[in-house]
């Protein structure tokens, strides 16, 4: 099939819109890579319909829409008296103000409870600018404090844990090992090996903290460390 | 399309709520088309308020067994910007003023990078420029084709003619537009 550059310029539409058919779109392609006249003028239509593809929609002034209604309908006229009121509640109702309004009362609750109101005994005298300021520095101060016995707790606890498992490990360890003659002693050095009635004293001290912290804190401490259960499973 | 129709109903019934969606659902095109023409933002905002005035004025005579309430309404913007464009001529032959009001872009651009905006920016304020050195019914075609997307079904429904002369014109129409970019330095790097 022969093709022309009349043909080009008059067909180019339906080609760049993908409507020719295979034969005549192969002898449009024939044409087009081997003349250099139509080459740089399908080139730049085709690069001209990229562009106005992407060029977005222009956003109208937001007047438009009001003006044209104004001059349709007329212009709205004010509302009054009770029509008025319940063109507020109509807005009051809308979930946007629902939303704002139970984040902002949520964020108050929060920070009324933050500094010490009591929420069972409500006092009017609870929200003067000075007790609120005394509550919630006494907070303030109560949360540390609970902060650092928290941590605190949670060291004495691992301390345990370690020292425990350190006791368990002895004596396995001495039943592997050839028992010695005479243990070793470093010239000048005070430490010696424990005893065993030294170890058993340790070890209900160790006890009875655990008890008493199990006690006090029953999250922190296994029921098999202080005798309830059966201890965990080992590796034989 | 169907709810449009809808609408229509309502507002020949006196629903000036449904005719408030009507103004909402088709304004921003509206305005696009008619500024893509005009390349002017107050002449495209004062044509769409006529475009709408009109519509309102001749809603009854509206069919929707004739086409959708879209091309209708573009059609009553196309005849609303040929005779704007006539009444207008003279008035362009004398004015050598280029006045034309900036309009913001559309800010719905999320995720595109600064510079690309900015190259998206200037090629539309380009391309802007080429239309308006398009003969109108050129421009209109390729307006209605390129940058509303309208079916040439559409396209041949707003303008009353033939689908013949439909497709020649969007044809000629980015021809002549990208030769006008050429000459204006515009054009694949």
């Amino acid at each position: 099939m022969t093709w022309t550059c009349e043909q080009t310029e008059a067909r180019l539409s339906d080609y760049l819109d993908g409507v020719m058919s295979r034969e005549e779109g192969a002898a449009f392609d024939v044409h087009v890579n081997g003349c250099e006249r139509c080459a740089p003028m399908v080139a730049s239509v085709s690069h001209l319909l990229s562009d106005m593809h992407a060029m977005e929609q222009i956003e109208p002034p937001a007047r438009l829409v009001y003006a044209i209604l104004d001059q349709t309908l007329g212009p709205r006229d004010a509302l009054s008296g009770w029509r008025a009121v319940l063109a507020w509640l109509r807005g009051i109702g809308s979930v946007r103000f629902a939303y704002g309004a139970v984040s902002m009362v949520a964020t108050l609750a929060i920070f009324v409870t933050a500094a010490g109101f009591n929420w069972r005994k409500p006092r009017l005298a609870d929200l003067r600018p000075d007790v609120i300021y005394r509550n919630a520095d006494r907070q303030a101060h109560l949360v540390y404090a609970k902060g650092t016995k928290f941590v605190n707790d949670l060291r004495v606890v691992n301390e345990i844990q370690s020292r425990l498992r350190q006791d368990s490990e002895i004596p396995s360890s001495n039943q592997s090992t050839v028992p010695q003659s005479s243990p070793d002693k470093h010239p000048g050095s005070t430490e010696s090996t424990p005893s065993a009635p030294k170890q058993q004293n340790r070890a209900n001290d160790v006890m009875k903290r655990l008890e008493v912290l199990a006690e006090e804190m029953p999250f922190l401490v296994a029921p098999w460390m202080v005798g309830g259960e059966a201890g965990p499973r080992r590796m034989p | 399309m169907e709810q449009d129709a809808q609408l229509v109903q309502q507002c020949l019934q006196g629903d000036g709520s449904a005719w408030e969606e009507l103004v909402r659902r088709h304004s921003r095109r509206i305005f696009n088309i008619c500024y893509r023409f005009t390349g002017n933002g107050t002449e495209a905002e004062d044509l769409s308020q006529d475009v709408f005035l009109r519509v309102y004025r001749t809603l009854g005579s509206y069919r929707s067994a004739h086409g959708g309430f879209a091309t209708w309404v573009t059609s009553v913007t196309r005849n609303l910007l040929i005779d704007h464009y006539r009444r207008t001529k003279r008035d362009r032959q004398t004015d050598s003023l280029d006045d034309a009001m900036p309009v913001v872009e559309n800010k719905e651009s999320a995720g595109r990078r600064p510079d690309e905006q900015l190259l998206l920016g200037e090629l539309s304020s380009q391309v802007q420029s080429a239309l308006k050195k398009l003969s109108p019914e050129l421009r209109e075609a390729v307006i209605l084709r390129d940058l509303q997307q309208l079916e040439y079904m559409e396209i041949q429904q707003v303008l009353a003619v033939p689908e013949g002369t439909v497709k020649s014109r969007i044809n000629r129409g980015r021809i002549e537009l990208a030769r006008i970019l050429q000459q204006m330095g515009v054009g694949p790097s």
